[in-house]
């Protein structure tokens, strides 16, 4: 039976729940901590050249030594990236085309600076995507929320992105369940006409606006204030200044340094 | 029309995001200001629902493909313009954290180029003018599609002048242009037609709910405040890419320059033995690929070797 893209969603939405609660070593660290690394290694690595794919090969370092440092194998995490491939391969796909200077000689073949910006290209996407996955796997989404909390994001944003975080499953399983009823009397035609998708999707937001009533008449019933409790707010320690301390100088390292340029020199017979 | 982090650059990611904080830190205040008793879990359910319908993909006729709403006309006819574009701003956030969709760079851009042009551009300039109070549904679907239409081409032109001003495709701007805008003409006319849908089974079910016709409905003297407001933050931005695009070279350039004296820098690679017949940069792609796949296996046996010993725990 085929799986339908809310299944997909509701499926990876729990997987993400339940690999968020793990034990791993860099589970302990501040939300902040790792907020600000993961930004100073994007930035770090947004920022190479768009030819220079040697240096950008490097920053392969950050979520090959994160992922198993959070308890999840490397190859899944660069699987669950491969996922943002056919938009940087469509983006990237024209340099070939559009840039044919000769980048550098490969015995007699000469590869164009087009094919290297586009390979540059995709590693980014990639590199960028695994940051975030292993962003989210460590900290959790609350743990995330209550970070940027501290970092001084807007509480009606940050209450927003909780609320809408706790009721997607919800609403995705109330989708499934009307879904399921309609093709179960649908005859086998699995597609929605024009005709039936307004009225399916205003009964699906009819069912929101109730349940919004409800959740407002509850919440008001408990003294809320405006605010969401997101979990306990964690205190930075040495540990989270050690984590930055380690990983700095490092994608610095990667970013500044000819690391390329010092291995060659250093294996050179 | 999601950007990822691959296509923009620090500088192009930078003006964007400081943009999109400042129409997030206004929308907030804006928010707070709503009377509304339920506008807090309506925001956040009203979230969730967007993305639950933009799993319901509707068929095409005539193509064979099928479509689905993004959401940013409909959020701001059932909230309002700022309270619409608070929540879209959230649906895509939580895309991007959790199921990696946009990147968390580009979220400036993706702020700026969806929820921003739906929520505060086209709602408020296009589609309530067009809309009024009439419960019509030619009138309501006529404005969603008008709405729409010129939410997605503007975005579209985002796309476009992020990608190019980040310098990292080779293509063209004229031929770029000639690629997305098009493609948004047709995908913003499909959006238009399926949020007016919903839109006139809202109006004819349950009209109070729909802010165009009850809550805070703004007059065109607000209308025309947040036109000058975009024309002013289009001059600074454009002014701010202006200045990344300028000939001049970069921060580190710059420094490096001062720091040296040199505005041609040396390559500081040794020649090598290992690959003589190679371009240093060659050899260093192969070089820095080795030792990734040696980090990656020492890793990855070292991540097998604790698993191990954490089930051997758990059996004891």
């Amino acid at each position: 039976m085929k799986v339908s893209r809310l299944e997909q969603a509701i499926v990876a939405l729990n997987a993400r729940q339940m690999a968020s609660d793990n034990d791993s070593h860099i589970a302990g660290i501040d939300p902040r901590a790792l907020l600000v690394v993961t930004l100073i290694y994007m930035i770090a690595m947004l920022s190479v050249p768009v030819h220079s794919v040697g240096m950008l090969i490097w920053f392969a370092v950050y979520p090959i030594v994160t992922a198993p440092l959070a308890h999840v194998a490397y190859e899944r995490v660069f699987r669950d990236s491969l996922y943002v491939l056919p938009l940087v391969v469509v983006i990237g796909i024209f340099n070939p085309i559009y840039d044919r200077a000769t980048a550098f000689m490969v015995g007699d073949v000469a590869v164009s600076r087009g094919w290297v910006s586009f390979v540059s290209v995709v590693i980014r996407g990639l590199l960028s995507v695994q940051a975030v996955l292993l962003l989210i796997r460590v900290c959790g989404f609350n743990r995330m929320c209550e970070a940027m909390r501290r970092l001084g994001v807007p509480r009606v944003l940050v209450t927003q992105l909780l609320m809408v975080y706790r009721y997607l499953t919800v609403l995705l399983q109330e989708t499934l369940t009307m879904h399921r009823a309609r093709t179960a009397r649908a005859w086998g035609k699995t597609s929605y006409g024009p005709s039936m998708w307004g009225p399916f999707v205003g009964q699906l937001m009819l069912r929101t606006f109730e349940r919004a009533r409800c959740i407002g008449m509850a919440m008001r019933a408990r003294g809320f204030d405006g605010s969401l409790l997101v979990s306990r707010p964690s205190r930075w320690a040495t540990a989270d200044t050690v984590y930055c301390m380690v990983w700095i100088p490092v994608i610095a390292a990667m970013r500044f340094a000819d690391l390329s340029g010092i291995m060659l020199h250093l294996f050179r017979v | 029309m999601h950007m990822a982090d691959a296509l923009v650059s620090p500088a192009v990611a930078a003006v964007t995001g400081a943009a999109a904080v400042a129409l997030i830190a206004v929308a907030a205040t804006k928010v707070k200001k709503i009377r509304r008793d339920d506008i807090v879990p309506l925001m956040g359910v009203m979230g969730a629902f967007v993305f639950a319908a933009q799993m319901i993909n509707f068929t095409i006729p005539g193509t064979g493909s099928s479509g689905h709403v993004i959401g940013g006309v409909l959020l701001s006819a059932v909230l309002g313009p700022w309270a619409g574009f608070l929540t879209l701003c959230s649906v895509l956030i939580i895309q991007c954290l959790v199921f990696a969709d946009g990147g968390l760079l580009a979220l400036g851009c993706n702020i700026l180029n969806m929820a921003a042009t739906s929520c505060l551009l086209a709602y408020p300039l296009i589609f309530r003018p067009i809309a009024r109070h009439s419960f019509k549904p030619g009138r309501l679907i006529g404005a969603a599609v008008a709405a729409s239409v010129v939410a997605l081409e503007v975005g579209a032109l985002g796309v476009t002048a992020e990608t190019e001003l980040s310098g990292i495709t080779a293509l063209p701007t004229s031929t770029f242009l000639a690629f997305m805008l098009p493609i948004h003409l047709v995908i913003g006319a499909i959006e238009g037609v399926a949020t007016g849908a919903v839109l006139c089974f809202i109006a004819k079910y349950r009209p109070e709910t729909l802010c165009v016709y009850s809550h805070s409905a703004t007059t065109g003297k607000s209308s025309r405040k947040m036109m000058v407001a975009f024309i002013i933050a289009a001059a600074v931005l454009a002014g701010a890419f202006t200045w990344i695009a300028s000939a001049y070279p970069d921060g580190l350039e710059w420094s490096v320059e001062k720091a040296s004296g040199l505005t041609d820098l040396p390559s500081m690679v040794a020649p090598t033995a290992v690959m003589p017949d190679y371009n240093s940069t060659f050899a260093g792609i192969i070089g820095a690929t080795i030792v990734m796949i040696m980090l990656w296996a020492i890793t990855t046996l070292l991540f097998h070797r604790t698993r191990a010993t954490q089930h051997k725990t758990v059996k004891k």
